[in-house]
């Protein structure tokens, strides 16, 4: 037999012996104790700290954070009535006494409009990102998992509503059910299920070849407690990342809908129907119509910076 | 222990094909061909051979991962049937231990996640748990610190040692290693096996060590088989085979092992001539008929396209498949 040559590295010198190793053990435990930077860190605090660091993200993380707080907490900062207005004071600038961000054409304020319209907007937002990030993954994974007739069939099935232009789809589907906030979160729902569903099954797919999803079978867990343990963690990653760039979208998709009548019914202070209604005060008051766009604007970008900052913070080397 | 030396795993012509798409064809790939083994308890067998010789599809056999097409197992005197989903007792008794350190641990889940995985599924108590992943933590020199750790926050032979960790989780009997050394640096090689022949005097384990380095399968293995393309061409005690081997592949091999010693060097006078013979292996696919090497042998002759050579028993656990030794020829050759 040949001698294997016994090298020092940062295993501390440990030999063939089991003395030898017992003594490398020690210093290794040393060696970590000393160094207090390298403590054992979740995932999530890493990922929390490496967010931080990115100071655009920091910044639109803020910004959506004062517009959910401005949303919630709406009664406490204005006072004024979003659904009654005084058509002796319609269309005030901004700036005007009482009115910071003026009024709108029957006199209603529109701050006040424009925060509890916020309560409308980012439900239009956040719930069918949510039920679609179910919804998507639950298909994803079994598609991703169980392949073949199955997987093939739920994934074509998925193309076909694909294929449809996002808004179109959602129009389609708002149209048939009516008027109404739940209607349009049900119809946005349905056009973010299949994108999630893609993004999901195609992780599921990179994650299930790997070893330890072999090994994780070898202990006789079936196919089911595999897939909760092991797999869906590593898949949630990604969905997470590619489902928080859709709550922006989801907001301009329910405002669109509101816009062509579809959505929240009047006088329900939902972004989009104001763009509609004040549209046509544009000459008259510019600055005053444009501040429900720039409201849908702030809140989309704001999204869509936090979302990539997350991206990057999750995928720092794992 | 008087149980050691009879035989813990027996393989009895154990075949997997697998379907394929080739060139837009549906073909089968014989990845393993009426494999016939034995182990002996608390001995290694080394199972040596190429790449896409089979060797990786059989550990997963072995272990319960692929289903086999045919033959029979024979696992502590217990038959186990291979052609269906092994229940949680059979599996408990083999496990194996993967060749990439990284890929095979969950980068999401903690180290003592990872190795209490087995005995969470086999419903195991918390604190049985954890004193079992405490245990086995020791037992391959992990400080006890490293169990909130994550896999990419451990170097490569630590990731290896978590995974044998893992393997000796449900103390099984038998640990099925596919080439756990071959993604270490060479002194971490050293270290790991050192530890693995430790465990395995210390736990009486048997080991199936899986690798193309024939330098490591001979410093850890007891016995040797010789794989190509998916059948045993040549099976013997270590020592023997690399000694004096007796099949045209394994004097192939053992002659392209680089040593450091000049005297030994085979370079300059290579036993294959590389001018009239194949240097590739042929595709698992669409085998040679007859004897699968004959298109690299030196030595091939008429009979070997011809006819399949069998297995030819010399005596004392060595035997070989090839058409230069024949039954008569073994009584003749004084042992």
């Amino acid at each position: 037999m040949t001698q294997v040559p016994v090298l020092l590295d940062k295993n501390f010198g440990a030999g063939t012996t089991a003395a030898d190793r017992a003594e490398a053990d020690r210093r290794r435990d040393e060696w970590n104790a000393a160094r207090t930077s390298e403590q054992s860190r979740s995932f999530w605090s890493a990922t929390f700290r490496r967010f931080l660091s990115n100071r655009v993200g920091v910044v639109a993380a803020v910004i959506v954070l004062l517009l959910v707080l401005g949303a919630i907490f709406a009664p406490w900062i204005t006072s004024a009535d979003p659904l009654l207005g005084k058509p002796t004071e319609r269309l005030q600038n901004l700036g005007a006494s009482g009115h910071l961000l003026g009024t709108d054409e029957q006199g209603r304020d529109m701050l006040a409009r424009v925060l509890y319209g916020g309560r409308l907007s980012l439900l239009a937002g956040f719930v069918p990102t949510l039920g679609a990030a179910l919804i998507g993954t639950t298909i994803g994974v079994t598609a991703g998992i169980l392949r073949g007739v199955v997987g093939t069939a739920l994934m074509r099935t998925m193309d076909m509503l694909y294929a449809f232009p996002a808004i179109l789809l959602a129009i389609a589907v708002g149209a048939s059910l009516g008027p109404g906030l739940t209607n349009t979160i049900i119809a946005v729902t349905i056009v973010f299920i299949p994108p999630v569903a893609r993004v999901a099954e195609s992780a599921t797919r990179r994650v299930v070849v790997q070893e330890f999803v072999e090994a994780a079978r070898l202990s006789g867990a079936g196919r089911l407690r595999v897939a909760r343990s092991q797999v869906l963690p590593n898949v949630l990653n990604d969905v997470i990342v590619y489902a928080s760039s859709l709550v922006g979208v989801a907001m301009i998709i329910a405002a669109s809908l509101s816009f062509l009548g579809l959505g929240s019914a009047p006088p329900a202070p939902e972004w989009g129907y104001m763009l509609n209604s004040l549209r046509g005060m544009v000459s008259v008051a510019p600055l005053v119509a444009i501040v429900p766009g720039f409201f849908i604007f702030l809140t989309s970008v704001a999204f869509n910076l936090a979302s990539d900052a997350l991206r990057e913070a999750m995928d720092s080397r794992l | 222990m008087d149980d050691k030396g009879k035989e813990l795993l027996e393989l009895l012509g154990v075949s997997k094909t697998f379907h394929v798409r080739a060139g837009g064809r549906r073909a089968r790939l014989s990845a393993v061909d009426a494999v016939s083994l034995s182990v002996r308890q608390g001995r290694t067998l080394g199972i040596v051979g190429e790449s896409g010789c089979g060797k990786s599809t059989l550990a997963r056999v072995i272990v319960g991962l692929h289903l086999t097409d045919d033959g029979e197992m024979i696992f502590d005197g217990k038959q186990v049937l291979t052609h269906r989903r092994r229940s949680t007792d059979e599996f408990k008794q083999m496990q194996m231990v993967f060749q990439d350190p990284s890929s095979a641990l969950n980068p999401r889940a903690t180290i003592s996640e990872s190795i209490g995985f087995p005995l969470q599924v086999q419903g195991a108590s918390k604190a049985a748990i954890d004193e079992r992943v405490a245990t086995v933590m020791s037992d391959v020199g992990l400080p006890a610190s490293y169990a909130s750790r994550y896999p990419h926050q451990l170097s490569g032979g630590q990731r290896q040692r978590v995974n044998i960790a893992r393997a000796l989780a449900l103390q099984p009997k038998l640990v099925v290693l596919d080439e756990a050394v071959s993604a270490l640096d060479k002194s971490i090689q050293a270290q790991v096996l050192n530890l693995l022949t430790d465990l395995q005097e210390e736990y009486g384990l048997t080991y199936v060590f899986i690798s193309h380095d024939l330098n490591v399968v001979r410093y850890i293995s007891d016995d040797v088989a010789v794989m190509y393309l998916g059948q045993v061409v040549e099976r013997g005690s270590a020592q023997e085979l690399y000694d004096n081997p007796k099949h045209p592949y394994t004097q192939l091999l053992l002659s392209s092992v680089p040593t450091l010693d000049p005297t030994e060097s085979t370079r300059d006078e290579p036993i294959d001539d590389s001018s009239t013979k194949d240097s590739e292996i042929p595709s698992p696919i669409d085998p040679p008929s007859g004897c699968r090497f004959r298109t690299r042998c030196p030595f091939a002759m008429d009979i070997c396209a011809e006819l399949a050579p069998a297995q030819i028993h010399l005596g004392e656990g060595r035997s070989v498949a090839c058409h230069l030794y024949s039954e008569s020829e073994v009584q003749a050759v004084p042992a």
